[in-house]
């Protein structure tokens, strides 16, 4: 299904392919059985193309990082014994962006949707049949084609009639995402929890190669996600993002592709979150830290405003945090209206598991699909997070957020994505109301009345305060709940930073967790403490940067989210534990993923400690805003008990300059909400966004106005009000 | 004999086991595969074979004689011989291997553990008993392609 085939050919000389191609393209076959290596080599051969075959996935890398440009395609089997298959893949697809068809004697749903989501180009059973090896050369072409695009293109964002089919590389026009979420929609299903080890993924850090393949160090990458959600999702063009970035060196190509790359990785993400498996890995998993950063923002609000929430699940939710305070709603309520507004479309009803952290996600028992909520407990967040990735489709939804667990692998409507777009309009999610709300624009605000829920209280939402959203995404979060806050769950997603952060409120709820999922610096917090409350889990994930804090509430940490270490930098931290996609042991139900786990260490009952230093890692945005820079270096959570809880303290959460995470400088222990149980920390994201930024939270008067911070301060514990009154605001600068 | 004669019964050997379904149509595709700028193609493949395939079969064994089975490495060879197997296209063997895999997968089972230990046992017998005798008539096989090989070069001379 290439593209036009005629248009292909034509193009192919332009493209660079070499004289009769495809013959002697040059492949490299990776596979543990000496059967099907030398039945798959003869097959190759006789195709006359060049192979080049390997039994081991190390050897297999060493010899792809030794000669980067001797290959034009791999091909590799998915069970191996000294490395999976899909690690394998997603190495490649980072360090060498060079097509990867995976093979299997498996092929069951799950295995080939793992496939799809680590990117590989195809997927082939076995035994393989010659027929199917004839035309394999069309993924080089097509990525080398992709490419090339992607250099012309300056500046034009809609490729409205690019209408590519969806690929697996990830068209960055918008409009073609929407088409691209579509199609993934039904994709997302239900995904086998990366269970790899993606944490050690964080700096993969290939051999500088002599050729002219860029190496995305943490930096570089961050640097590129900076720019990225300076630009906005859907306006990231490589050349603008080259400009931004401004390194010697870099070509718009490198730029180019690696864009591509990381619209996968949000996608994937968004995808991943649908699933149950909570945060963990998809998001980050996205192994190597390159994808992490990508989170994107969060569309969260995007998504709940989609309407992914239906209205039900909202007013549910809005029921929830209104009746019962405890109970973790998980996203802040938004206002039907708005919901309704922004309802594009409403996916599934997410729904919202009890317990999860974020806040009594949504609904109980509904799956809100799309709606970045924080999610439900069940799921974890990443369904929403799912979601939101629908949503964002433009925005790389990055959502972690976890929102909402997507016990629906709804798919995000892509729609939604529109809704959510927004621009960066803050999406709120709003509880209950489904529909989506789409919070424009500046952090989150979330458009039109910002919903946010919580009922309750607060503010809720307010633009502003929520998390949220940081640029690009924003999330926020928060939950209502007296005084400020809502617990909203912040979901925050943002890709960039967007902090996000839950919910306050005092009563619980909260929970919103924040799923932050930040990409980039963005930094979540979770919700406070408050009792009950969910915690939401926290999840963030932010890779790089992002700290996560994990906040939850007492006891409830409900994190379905996980938190997703931040790889890079962050660190959040109880030791790995945050960092890691742990999950937090969130005493709710189902947390489904990592979240739960970042919970549970974080809320470890047990005074996680924070490596509090976050090291100031805050990566003071430098001209790029949009990533929150985590900069207070201190987050330490530490849990009045002793339980520390983790913030992301090295969450480098780019966020630039703006950051609005607050760490603790407060006094960290007052901060850092997280804490064992329950506390989340409030981390304030105030992510500015660059483009619009309405950051100043100051609206709410919870959120600290300062940078757009969402949360207030009070909020984060850091007034007394979390119960734990560990909130741990970092700020990001 | 003749080389007539050779090629006839090597034939007939051959369409005997697609017949009874010892080779299906993936070893098929391997004979297309070989051709002059390959001429031993099969013969290797099925040494390959024959080869790994034992040494899996031990591995199975030594595994199951464990007074505690890990399943989870039984699986992962019974996965590979599988998949080896599917790739000659040795049919029998492989639905041998799918359905000792779908044993292993139950052993979790509450209760008759032991049970499900003696039809993984079972199974682990019956995919011996497929691939001895496919082993057997491969062996044949490569025998008369050797002489048959051998009587071409003769010719050549």
């Amino acid at each position: 299904m290439s593209v036009g085939s005629s248009y292909a050919s034509s193009k192919l000389e332009s493209d660079r392919v070499p004289d009769k191609f495809p013959v002697g393209m040059k492949i490299l076959l990776v596979d543990d059985d000496p059967i099907c290596l030398a039945v798959v080599q003869r097959m190759l051969l006789n195709c006359q193309y060049d192979v080049t075959t390997c039994s081991e996935a190390t050897r297999a890398l060493s010899l792809l990082r030794e000669n980067k440009g001797a290959f034009d395609l791999i091909i590799s089997d998915v069970h191996m014994p000294d490395m999976d298959g899909f690690r394998l893949l997603e190495l490649v697809g980072l360090e060498m962006d060079l097509p990867v068809i995976m093979m299997s004697g498996d092929t069951r749903f799950n295995v080939v949707m793992k496939g799809v989501s680590h990117g590989a180009c195809d997927f082939l059973t076995k035994p393989v049949r010659m027929e199917e090896l004839q035309n394999i050369w069309q993924h080089v072409v097509r990525r080398k084609w992709l490419d090339s695009k992607e250099i012309e293109r300056s500046g034009s964002v809609e490729e409205a009639d690019r209408g590519r089919q969806v690929t697996d590389d990830s068209e960055y026009a918008s409009t073609v995402n929407d088409g691209i979420d579509c199609s993934w929609k039904y994709q997302r299903k239900k995904r086998d929890a990366k269970e790899e080890d993606d944490n050690e993924l964080d700096n993969i850090d290939p051999s500088s190669s002599k050729k002219p393949r860029v190496v995305w160090s943490v930096e570089l990458h961050q640097q590129f996600v900076n720019a990225v959600n300076q630009l906005g999702i859907d306006k990231a063009v490589p050349k603008r993002i080259l400009e931004l970035m401004n390194v010697p060196g870099l070509t718009r190509e490198n730029v180019a592709s690696h864009l591509q790359k990381f619209r996968l990785y949000l996608k994937r993400l968004s995808g991943v979150a649908q699933h149950h498996t909570g945060l963990n890995s998809p998001l980050y998993g996205a192994s190597s830290n390159a994808k992490v950063g990508q989170l994107g923002r969060f569309d969260f609000q995007a998504l709940a405003v989609s309407g992914q929430i239906s209205p039900e699940t909202l007013a549910a939710l809005q029921d929830e945090l209104l009746g019962h305070p405890p109970c973790n709603l998980a996203m802040p309520t938004i206002d039907q209206q708005v919901l309704q507004q922004a309802s594009v479309q409403r996916n599934n009803s997410v729904t919202f598991e009890r317990g999860i952290a974020f806040g009594q996600p949504l609904l109980k028992g509904q799956a809100v699909s799309s709606f970045p909520v924080w999610p439900a407990n069940d799921l974890g967040a990443l369904g929403s997070a799912s979601n939101l990735g629908g949503l964002n489709t433009s925005q790389n939804s990055n959502m972690l957020m976890t929102m909402l667990q997507q016990p629906q692998p709804q798919t995000v409507p892509s729609e939604s994505n529109h809704a959510i777009n927004v621009q960066r309009s803050c999406l709120v999610a709003p509880a209950k109301s489904s529909n989506k709300f789409q919070v424009q624009g500046n952090p989150m605000h979330i458009n039109q009345d910002s919903t946010i829920i919580s009922s309750q209280s607060s503010a809720n939402f307010q633009p502003g305060n929520a998390v949220v959203p940081v640029i690009q995404d924003s999330a926020v979060v928060t939950s209502n709940s007296s005084t400020s806050l809502k617990t909203g769950n912040n979901l925050f997603v943002t890709n960039h930073r967007s902090t996000i952060l839950p919910s306050q409120s005092l009563t619980g709820i909260s929970l919103g967790t924040d799923s932050g999922l930040l990409n980039q610096g963005s930094i979540i917090v979770p919700s406070q403490p408050l009792n009950s409350s969910q915690a939401g889990s926290n999840s963030i994930l932010s890779s790089q940067n992002s700290m996560l804090v994990p906040s939850h509430l007492s006891g409830s940490l409900r994190t379905d989210k996980n938190i997703i270490p931040i790889t890079h930098n962050s660190s959040l931290n109880n030791s790995s534990s945050l960092v890691n996609y742990n999950r937090l042991p969130t005493q709710s139900n189902v947390m489904p993923s990592s979240m739960k786990q970042v919970l549970d260490n974080l809320a470890a009952v047990d005074s996680f400690s924070v490596p509090v230093s976050m090291n100031s890692q805050v990566l003071s945005s430098t001209g790029s805003s949009t990533s929150w820079q985590l900069h207070s270096p201190d987050i330490s959570i530490s849990h009045p008990n002793g339980t520390h809880s983790l913030v992301p303290s090295s969450c480098n959460i780019e966020a630039t300059d703006r950051l609005l995470v607050k760490l603790p400088d407060k006094g960290l222990g007052k901060n850092l909400g997280f804490v064992g149980k329950g506390t989340c920390l409030p981390s304030r994201f105030a992510v500015d966004d660059i483009e619009s930024p309405t950051n100043d939270l100051t609206n709410s008067s919870a959120y600290t106005g300062d940078d757009g911070y969402l949360q207030n301060q009070d909020i984060f514990g850091i007034s007394g009000t979390l119960q734990s009154g560990h909130c741990a605001t970092t700020s990001f600068k | 004999m003749s080389l007539m004669a050779l090629r006839e019964q090597l034939n007939g050997l051959v369409n005997s086991m697609f017949l009874e379904g010892l080779l299906d149509d993936q070893f098929e595709q391997l004979q297309m595969l070989q051709d002059e700028s390959s001429p031993g193609f099969i013969a290797e493949l099925i040494t390959l074979f024959c080869g790994d395939s034992e040494r899996i079969l031990a591995e199975l064994t030594k595994l199951l004689d464990q007074a505690v089975v890990d399943y989870q490495k039984v699986d992962a060879f019974v996965h590979q011989l599988k998949g080896s197997s599917s790739s000659v296209g040795a049919q029998h063997v492989k639905l041998a291997c799918v359905q000792f895999r779908q044993f292993c997968e139950e052993h979790n089972k509450e209760g008759l553990k032991g049970i499900y230990f003696f039809r993984c046992l079972r199974a682990l017998n019956v995919v011996k008993h497929e691939y001895y005798l496919l082993r057997g008539k491969f062996d044949t096989m490569l025998q008369l392609e050797q002489r048959i090989q051998a009587y071409e070069s003769k010719q050549q001379i």
